[in-house]
């Protein structure tokens, strides 16, 4: 009788392959810079676009919007990238031999994306306030803002995940994922923007809209994330 | 050999009868939906907001209260059929799509597929009436508002379904993938048909269930249509699904001859 070696539990599994994913990051630093740079792009653009405005211009009432598009522009390109490693040398297959549950290589893939994710928000975010908000006469409210934010980052990094890998060997993946993205996303950056426009704005007695968009985007993490644990085992398969 | 023989004879025996059906439910389905319109047009009654304001009872029915005579609203027989089998058509896709995960057969893929582009026709047909009420009733093209929203997206997702199909090659993926994402795409239907229940400000009119204020007048073209309509996009999904096996079909033939010629 061959004493047999006791298997990872799953918690471990999950820390080897969200470990791997960080080493990996900040060995490299190819999604961080590249989204970072990506972000600060898209604040250039605003700057350009937003240059005529007149200064009775109320900035409080689209920066909401604004800065949604920024964190999913910027999500699209990382979300893009998050997988080029594992299919540039083939690693994915060598994940795949391994016997570790496919909804875990998922929770792991969509847990380092949502760090990354979330890394380039705490630049980009002060940075869209400091070029644009200056002036703005902020709610009190403001850092309320905090909690639309994580929700909708888990919910982009999530389903992004998924989709990323339903792209992953496409024919012109980088586009695939925009157009497969922004629909599934939209409710969740509908209820996100709402959640951070009532919480800028700080409007006395409009702080019911705020939870409530905040549940309909807990809601949409939950039946997104919960569709895409199950189905992930079809997307990775054979 | 005989075997193969009979096999195809019965192929070829079902098919002939799934046409027959086919053609049949597109004819009574047509007649249905053309019985609709003429009635909607010469017998159901035109909602008008200043006349009706007594028996609250007839303000129901999907109309929209204004102050003018509301002639437009007869394009509700016609628009609410249509976006009523666009959800069925959606949902049976994803059906097709679980079915398809579970066993994995060609048949359910294509299924799944064919609901689809029935269902986009569908959706079209909804989004070109739809807007057409929008601009006369509501004097917009286009609001950002709940039903319309969600519709939109449901619109797009159809779309990307397609898109996705065409950027993978390998058949048995490309079945496998789109699957998957047409569940992830029908989550939106039932949101859709559902939001102007759930979000009561949505200036989209809410058609009430059951023993609704439609007068009869109202009601028998109105399920007429949606009876016509789900005859129709069956009979179109049994044709299409008809034409795709045979080309199918067709092409396994080619494989096999050239297999035998190189012999």
């Amino acid at each position: 009788m061959t004493a047999k070696a006791k298997a990872p539990g799953g918690w471990q599994q999950y820390c080897a392959l969200l470990g791997k994913d960080i080493r990996m990051e900040l060995r490299t630093r190819e999604m961080l810079v590249s989204m970072g740079v990506y972000a600060i792009l898209v604040l250039t653009i605003y700057g350009a676009a937003l240059s005529q405005t007149a200064s009775s211009f109320d900035i409080l009432s689209v920066a909401a919007g604004l800065m949604w598009a920024l964190i999913l522009f910027t999500s699209l390109l990382g979300l893009n990238r998050s997988f080029s490693h594992e299919t540039e040398n083939s690693s994915l297959e060598g994940i795949l031999l391994t016997p570790v549950s496919r909804p875990l290589v998922f929770a792991a893939k969509a847990t380092s994306n949502l760090i990354f994710l979330l890394a380039v928000e705490v630049i980009a975010v002060p940075l869209f306030f400091i070029f644009f908000m200056g002036q703005a006469e902020l709610g009190s409210t403001t850092p309320l803002m905090i909690l639309p934010i994580i929700l909708g980052s888990i919910g982009i990094a999530g389903i992004g995940t998924f989709l990323s890998t339903l792209t992953l060997n496409t024919r012109g993946r980088d586009v695939l994922l925009a157009i497969l993205m922004v629909p599934v996303v939209f409710p969740l950056l509908y209820a996100c923007v709402s959640a951070t426009s009532v919480a800028l704005l700080g409007i006395e007695g409009q702080i019911e809209i705020f939870w409530r968009s905040l549940l309909l985007a807990g809601g949409y993490d939950v039946i997104m994330l919960a569709a895409s644990w199950g189905l992930y085992e079809f997307v990775l398969g054979s | 050999m005989s075997n193969a023989l009979e096999h195809s004879y019965n192929l070829a025996q079902t098919r002939q009868k799934w046409t027959t059906i086919a053609v049949i439910a597109l004819i009574l389905g047509l007649v249905l939906t053309t019985f609709d319109v003429i009635w909607a047009f010469f017998r159901a009654p035109i909602v008008a907001s200043d006349v009706v304001i007594d028996p609250p009872a007839v303000l129901e029915g999907g109309t929209v209260i204004t102050n003018q005579l509301l002639f437009s609203q007869k394009i509700f027989y016609f628009h609410v059929p249509v976006a009523i089998v666009s959800f069925v058509l959606i949902i049976a896709a994803a059906v097709y799509a679980v079915l398809h995960l579970m066993h994995h057969s060609a048949e359910t893929d294509l299924r799944s597929k064919t609901c689809m582009e029935v269902g986009l026709v569908f959706i079209i047909g909804t989004m070109i009436s739809g807007d057409l009420w929008t601009r006369h009733d509501w004097g917009v093209w286009w609001v950002w508002e709940p039903r319309l929203t969600t519709y939109f997206i449901l619109t797009l997702l159809v779309i990307a379904y397609f898109v996705l199909r065409t950027a993978i090659d390998e058949p048995e993926r490309k079945a496998r993938f789109s699957a998957v994402f047409a569940i992830i795409a029908a989550i939106d239907a039932p949101i859709s048909f559902g939001i102007t229940r759930l979000i009561p400000s949505s200036i989209h009119p809410v058609l009430e269930r059951g023993d609704s204020g439609m007068s009869p007048d109202m009601l028998i073209p109105f399920v007429c249509g949606i009876f016509g309509m789900l005859l129709v996009a069956f009979g179109i999904f049994r044709l299409r699904l008809l034409l795709q096996e045979q080309k199918l079909e067709v092409e396994s033939l080619k494989a096999r001859l050239e297999e035998l010629d190189r012999q």
